[in-house]
């Protein structure tokens, strides 16, 4: 089924080698969702690129229909701490997030739905206002601005909807549970989509099977991710060297204060200096900001790109818990997407529900593995109550909530004063303390969720408390203002014209929504960008 | 208890018949953490186990996941073999565990003047093990006991969970929208009107 499906365009195909004292070169750090997107982006431009990516060269033969199997496979496991007052600093001490290392890097376990961000999210802190102990602020561009670029990612990416006019998806039997409870408490906006997922053949890539385990990779290639589709078509280009088990250290400049090129070390641990023009960071929004502080040098004392003082605060991870029903008859709900709709009603701001933004219910299946170690996570979760609940897996359906994380300065990326990880670097804390904001919001989402699922019936209503986070922003902000922000609204460094923030990292704000197409739309923005600037001699 | 349940805001009345709201975390946790989720807490030896130890095991290991009307004795066994099986090739961790189980008695006597393995109260055994879970060797045999239940393939079908579909063609043509106690989804034709014009 997948060969006969997806072309594998690199092989045969040369890939470029680039000299590493070769300085006419973009080097991406970060081959995911930013990175790809931007690797390729730049190379259909013109311009060459060397992306080192710290994990394995995976490829679609790699993915299994197996939860611990490619969790173990392919996630970051190195060296993190988890700390600030969320359970997970308890229950998740070395586990803050769950994201990938690796060629693709988290668009291989990323479920597909590709939602924008709305209007008045782009503008926080007018809508919101001052915020007691949070940091809000407005994005330096607004949805007006980011429409064609959405558009333009809706369409590489392939999302149901009325850009590519690809339906959205056929309902699994855990999606019309959910359904069925909107419609009788009375919602209209719920639907199967928008999800970066091939409802029909599209794009060399076939069409949803209902395979279930999305999150651990398509095993088709119908759902995006840059292993496939992005990172491929760089390299076919001639234009883009892809090293995988590189992983990047430093972030070198000259004695002007330019980015000048990257150390980093490959799979024996050997260390290689790459030259640059220009330096993109793509490393998710732990590593990024933990790569500037980890390059600080008699320059730039407190890490490069740092004036601001603002690199690897304000991390965000969206607020988040979970709800599972059981019903009183069979639902099946792993068969098909895991992913299988979304209802939006909760998304606005209103103060009078006594928090700042607004949330999603997302329909999301979990294997039995995952159930068993989700439910009630950490030391306590045995005994006769959770048992009982997992007798009642094959009658499950249930939701993802997740909803607008206000930014704060004390949720940060920090480095560990002894700790380090393999190539010796200080190892990061990832600190998450929930604002109040978080508390009354995720009181309404349980409360929301359990009357939907009431509504159809539910015997037993289950609440879980967050995830490790999957979804991770901010530490790189962007902002107007350099005093504010590490990056204008291009994700170009405010410190140094020729280093860019090209990842999740750049967010201002989390929103309610999923942060890929977003991230997706910033990287083809941000190309334009960058190949502008080059031809203009700028940088 | 474990348990938590949710304050209804409701009055009562409203919310007679309704589903039961469980939070199921428990609010207080020791500081004591197992390496990583799965903490790579590891488990102790075995010919190191005696016949005691091994019984006080397999009533360990039904009461951290009971799932009596569902899983025979020999799942459990088996369970029990290979907490035996790391032990052996663990001496450090089978002293933790061997000191562990006698701490289990130790409570068990004080409490009801009784070992573990004979308190006949499903709540009062699974008190006793509260007592200890967040040490490195109950978590041992927890995620021993996880493992071999939730994450093998055996014992997925009795819970009705079916796993890998690739190899099936996915879910596609095997009940993927089958259930009819809610209304089915749109058709694709009204999918595609919903998405074009
Ligand atoms: C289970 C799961 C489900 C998700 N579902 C959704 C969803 O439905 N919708 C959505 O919008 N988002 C979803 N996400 C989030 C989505 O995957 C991320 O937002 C997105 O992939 C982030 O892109 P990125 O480029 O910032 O980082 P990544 O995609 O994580 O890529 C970063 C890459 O950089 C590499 N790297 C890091 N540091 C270094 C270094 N120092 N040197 C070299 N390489 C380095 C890493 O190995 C990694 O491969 C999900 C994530 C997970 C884990
Ligand atoms: S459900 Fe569809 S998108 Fe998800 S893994 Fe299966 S085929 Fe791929």
């Amino acid at each position: 089924m997948k060969s006969a499906w997806l072309k594998f365009r690199d092989k045969g195909t040369k890939m470029a080698q680039f000299e590493l004292n070769d300085d006419s070169v973009v080097v991406i750090i970060g081959s995911g969702a930013g990175g790809g997107t931007l690797a390729n982006e730049l190379a259909q431009k013109g311009v060459k690129s060397v992306v080192l990516e710290a994990g394995k060269r995976f490829d679609i033969g790699d993915i299994e229909n197996d939860e611990w199997a490619m969790f173990s496979k392919i996630s970051w496991l190195d060296k993190r701490y988890s700390g600030g007052g969320w359970h997970g600093s308890v229950n998740h001490p070395t586990l803050p997030a769950w994201i990938v290392k690796g060629y693709g890097g988290s668009t291989n376990h990323w479920a597909g739905v590709a939602l924008r961000f709305k209007d008045f999210e782009f503008k926080t802190r007018t809508n919101y206002g001052a915020i007691d102990g949070a940091n809000v602020e407005d994005w330096p561009i607004d949805l007006d601005e980011m429409t064609p670029w959405y558009e333009k990612a809706e369409l590489k990416m392939g999302v149901t909807g009325k850009t590519t006019g690809m339906p959205h998806l056929p309902w699994n039997n855990g999606f019309r549970v959910l359904a069925e409870g909107c419609r009788r408490t009375g919602r209209t906006d719920y639907n199967s989509g928008p999800m970066a997922i091939n409802s029909v053949e599209r794009d060399d890539r076939p069409q949803c099977q209902q395979i279930g385990f999305c999150m651990q990779g398509c095993a088709i290639g119908a759902k995006w991710s840059t292993m496939y589709t992005e990172l491929p078509r760089a390299e076919e280009t001639g234009l883009c060297e892809i090293r995988t088990d590189a992983m990047v250290l430093k972030v070198e400049h000259d004695e002007d204060g330019k980015a000048s090129g990257v150390l980093y070390a490959d799979k024996d641990g050997n260390q290689h200096l790459q030259k640059a023009r220009i330096v993109c960071v793509a490393g998710n929004s732990i590593e990024s900001p933990r790569l500037l502080l980890n390059s600080a040098s008699s320059m730039f004392p407190d890490g490069l790109a740092n004036s601001s003082g603002q690199v690897g605060k304000n991390y965000m991870n969206h607020t988040t818990g979970g709800v599972y029903a059981a019903l009183p008859e069979k639902v099946h709900m792993f068969r098909g997407t895991s992913v299988a709709g979304i209802v939006g009603d909760e998304v606005y701001h209103d103060p009078a529900r006594g928090f700042s933004g607004g949330y999603y219910l997302e329909f999301l299946s979990l294997g039995l593995p995952f159930m068993a170690a989700f439910l009630e996570p950490g030391n306590t979760g045995w005994g006769r109550s959770v048992a009982g609940a997992l007798e009642n897996y094959d009658k499950m359906s249930g939701v993802w909530v997740l909803g607008e994380d206000l930014a704060q300065e004390r949720n940060a990326i920090t480095l560990h004063d002894s700790e380090v990880d393999q190539y010796g670097l200080p190892a990061p804390i990832v600190s998450k303390t929930p604002h109040n904001n978080d508390y009354e919001m995720t009181a309404h989402m349980y409360e929301t969720s359990a009357q939907i699922y009431e509504a159809v019936g539910a015997t037993d209503v289950y609440e879980l408390p967050a995830y490790p986070a999957t979804h991770n922003m901010g530490t790189n902000r962007m902002h107007a203002d350099a005093d504010k922000g590490v990056v204008n609204a291009y994700g170009q460094a405010h410190d140094i014209d020729n280093l860019f923030v090209s990842d999740g990292s750049q967010f201002t704000s989390s929103a309610a929504c999923n942060p890929t197409l977003t991230i997706v739309a910033l990287a083809i923005r941000q190309a334009e960008y960058i190949a502008q600037e080059m031809n203009a001699q700028n940088i | 208890m474990n348990i938590r349940f949710h304050p209804f805001k409701k009055n009562r009345k409203e919310h007679e018949g309704l589903s039961r709201r469980m939070f199921l975390m428990t609010t207080t946790m020791a500081g004591v953490t197992t390496s990583a989720m799965l903490g790579g807490a590891s488990i102790a030896s075995a010919a190191s186990i005696n016949e005691a130890q091994g019984t006080m095991l397999l009533r360990m290991v039904q009461d951290i996941y009971p799932h009596p009307g569902l899983l025979e004795l020999s799942h459990y066994e088996a369970i029990v073999a290979t907490i035996g099986k790391n032990a052996d090739e663990n001496p450090e961790s089978a002293d933790d565990l061997k000191a562990g189980l006698a701490k289990i008695d130790e409570q068990s006597q004080a409490l009801y003047g009784k070992p573990y393995a004979e308190l006949e109260d499903a709540d009062a055994r699974e008190g006793v093990l509260r007592h200890f879970q967040h040490e490195g060797f109950f978590q041992g045999v927890r995620w021993t006991a996880y493992f071999g239940i939730y994450d093998n393939k055996d014992i997925w079908p009795l819970f009705g969970y079916q796993g890998s579909s690739v190899e099936h063609g996915g879910y596609i043509d095997r009940g993927f929208s089958d259930i009819t106690f809610v209304p089915e989804g749109p058709t694709l034709e009204e999918r595609m009107a919903e998405v074009q014009g």
